[in-house]
């Protein structure tokens, strides 16, 4: 039996949960990539989490990285998420393959692809898409990525999350019993008024762990924002994330990017219990 | 209507009006959903337009315009230096991690599925924890252990770590795979003389194949379209696969080549497209694995 398991084991244990432990040890030390540093490593104690915790630089990726969770994962994926999949589980509509895979399309291709056709999109001048669209009712094209960093990455990462929202919706909502619903027309309710009373708290406990599970995946997200902008323009789109990238790889600070590391492990991790604690599964 | 109201004569005036402003506001409504959900669908799939329109585009730019129509773009990535060997990467890491990743979770999978043994309950919220540990928090220490293990800038270095980070979903899917085969035909074969392992051989796996089939998408998928890892571990250009050599050209510091770049991303992004569609049935147990229970 166990050497069954210990393949998988022998796997997960080196790759993912060493690092875990070497990025407690990495922290507490001066480690860098290049120079003294890299030799001959210094304990250095809470001296990088000190530093971290009082740089305007991490306290402001943090702040982003809240900032780009709440707006696109817990506001923007929820709602239009929600209204997605309580519009695609009504029987009257029609094209629903087409258009439920429209809506998938998002998060099936590789973010790479996706970051490159939102840099069209989002072009500055006349000719950018999102631009012309714009000035077809009257506004002036504006470079998107250099004036609004972080909206423009929240719409992005909204976007990229639609699909998965509306999947884990539509599963719920679909097991939400018919009687219910049937019982509460013939006493008079409107569609809204169903949604609001009878479906809504029926489904509190899925909404609840894709707030859960999105806000962990969103604390993630690197690539999406790296390859559109690369943390800037200066640091207005630097999220954890691309802090931890750029100080451990192009500053070469590991032991300061291992810390920042571990605060994001710790954050995540709680929410992680949260989640497998809540959603009763089945093992 | 007017059927209506000849086989039931008894109808007043006003109801005919009422039922009739009813179907209107019904007719408005309808339209109004068909509204939403078509803006909806549009915002998610505008986006590729241009992507698409490009690599088809003789004049092709960054911006959204008719295309004149030409193969050259596609043409050119087989034939320039350097784009293929983007692709032949792309596959071998992906490829290879698969083979990896259902290899271990196969066996693994049909231990926690059939033993019960000590801590397996602990071990299985473990495994689902670890997949909520995010990669961005553990590429840095990961890097230092890639070094000291001599596995930095090399294929099998990544190989291991991709199928280590798909593990967890794989051997959670299968688990519940091979749970839903009946113990009885297991048993049937000991009987037969098989053992406890030439009976899982013949019985379980080949009933588990669309499970294991599954799984092996969701792995390829999930590696081919990784960017991070690739990024840190691997430094040599010509290792690097499609996600990385993208990048490395839209963000280079010469001009970019977009009609090479929109043709290498619809070839990079249709085999994603299609296994998707394959897969599409076992989307919502794979995103939240199998851990969602109405």
């Amino acid at each position: 039996m166990s050497a069954l398991l210990a393949p998988s084991m022998v796997l997960i244990a080196v790759f993912v949960l060493a690092p875990v432990v070497y990025a407690i040890w990495l922290s507490m030390t001066n480690k860098r990539l290049t120079g003294f540093g890299a030799r001959t490593p210094k304990f250095v104690g809470a001296e990088n989490y000190t530093r971290l915790l009082t740089s305007a630089d991490f306290l402001n990726s943090m702040g982003r990285t809240a900032q780009f969770i709440f707006f696109s994962a817990i506001v923007g994926q929820f709602l239009l998420g929600m209204l997605a999949a309580v519009l695609l589980t009504k029987s009257s509509v029609r094209a629903k393959g087409i258009i439920g895979g429209a809506i998938l399309l998002p998060m099936v291709v590789p973010e790479v692809v996706a970051s490159l056709a939102w840099a069209s999109m989002l072009a500055p001048g006349p000719e950018g898409t999102v631009n012309r669209g714009l000035a077809a009712v009257g506004f002036t094209p504006v470079s998107w990525l250099q004036e609004y960093p972080m909206a423009s990455i929240i719409v992005v990462n909204t976007w990229r999350g639609i699909a998965f929202a509306m999947i884990m919706f539509q599963a719920a909502i679909e097991g939400v019993s018919d009687d219910l619903i049937e019982a509460a027309r013939m006493d008079g309710a409107g569609a809204w008024k169903v949604f609001r009373y009878i479906t809504l708290p029926l489904i509190r406990g899925p909404i609840f762990l894709f707030l859960l599970l999105t806000t962990i995946t969103t604390a993630s997200v690197f690539g999406l924002v790296y390859f559109l902008t690369r943390g800037g323009p200066g640091q207005a789109t630097e999220l954890v994330s691309v802090f931890i990238y750029e100080r451990s790889f192009a500053f070469f600070q590991l032991g300061l990017g291992s810390a920042a590391s571990v605060i994001m492990l710790v954050v995540v991790l709680i929410l992680g219990l949260t989640y497998v604690r809540l959603a009763k599964v089945e093992v | 209507m007017a059927v209506e109201a000849a086989v039931r004569p008894l109808t007043s005036e006003t109801q005919v009006k009422h039922r009739r402003a009813r179907s209107g506001a019904t007719v408005v409504k309808h339209f109004g959903v068909y509204l939403v959900i078509v803006v909806l669908a549009l915002f998610c799939a505008v986006p590729f337009a241009w992507v698409l329109l490009t690599s088809v585009d003789a004049n092709a730019g960054l911006y959204l315009q008719a295309p004149t129509l030409t193969l050259d773009n596609f043409v050119r990535f087989f034939t320039e230096e350097g784009t293929p060997r983007l692709l032949a990467n792309s596959l071998w890491i992906s490829g290879a991690s698969t083979a990896l990743t259902l290899a271990f979770a196969i066996f693994g999978a049909y231990a926690l599925s059939r033993y019960r043994f000590f801590g397996r309950r602990t071990l299985m919220f473990g495994i689902l924890l670890i997949r909520v540990v995010p990669p961005t928090a553990t590429i840095v220490p990961l890097y230092m252990i890639m070094i000291n293990l001599g596995l930095n800038n090399t294929y099998t270095g990544l190989i291991l770590v991709e199928a280590a980070y798909q593990l967890p979903l794989a051997l959670w899917l299968l688990k519940g795979f091979i749970d839903s085969i009946p113990m009885e035909l297991e048993e049937a074969a000991w009987i037969d003389g098989c053992s406890r392992l030439t009976g899982a051989w013949r019985v379980v796996f080949p009933l588990a194949r669309p499970g294991v089939g599954a799984c092996a998408l969701f792995s390829f998928v999930n590696v081919w379209g990784d960017f991070l890892t690739p990024l840190v571990l691997l430094q040599s250009p010509e290792k690097y696969p499609i996600s990385i050599g993208m990048f490395r050209a839209f963000s280079g510091r010469n001009q970019v080549d977009w009609g090479l770049l929109t043709s290498t991303a619809v070839l990079y992004m249709v085999p994603t497209v299609l296994l998707y569609l394959f897969v599409r049935r076992y989307l919502l147990r794979a995103t939240v694995s199998g851990a969602l229970k109405g």
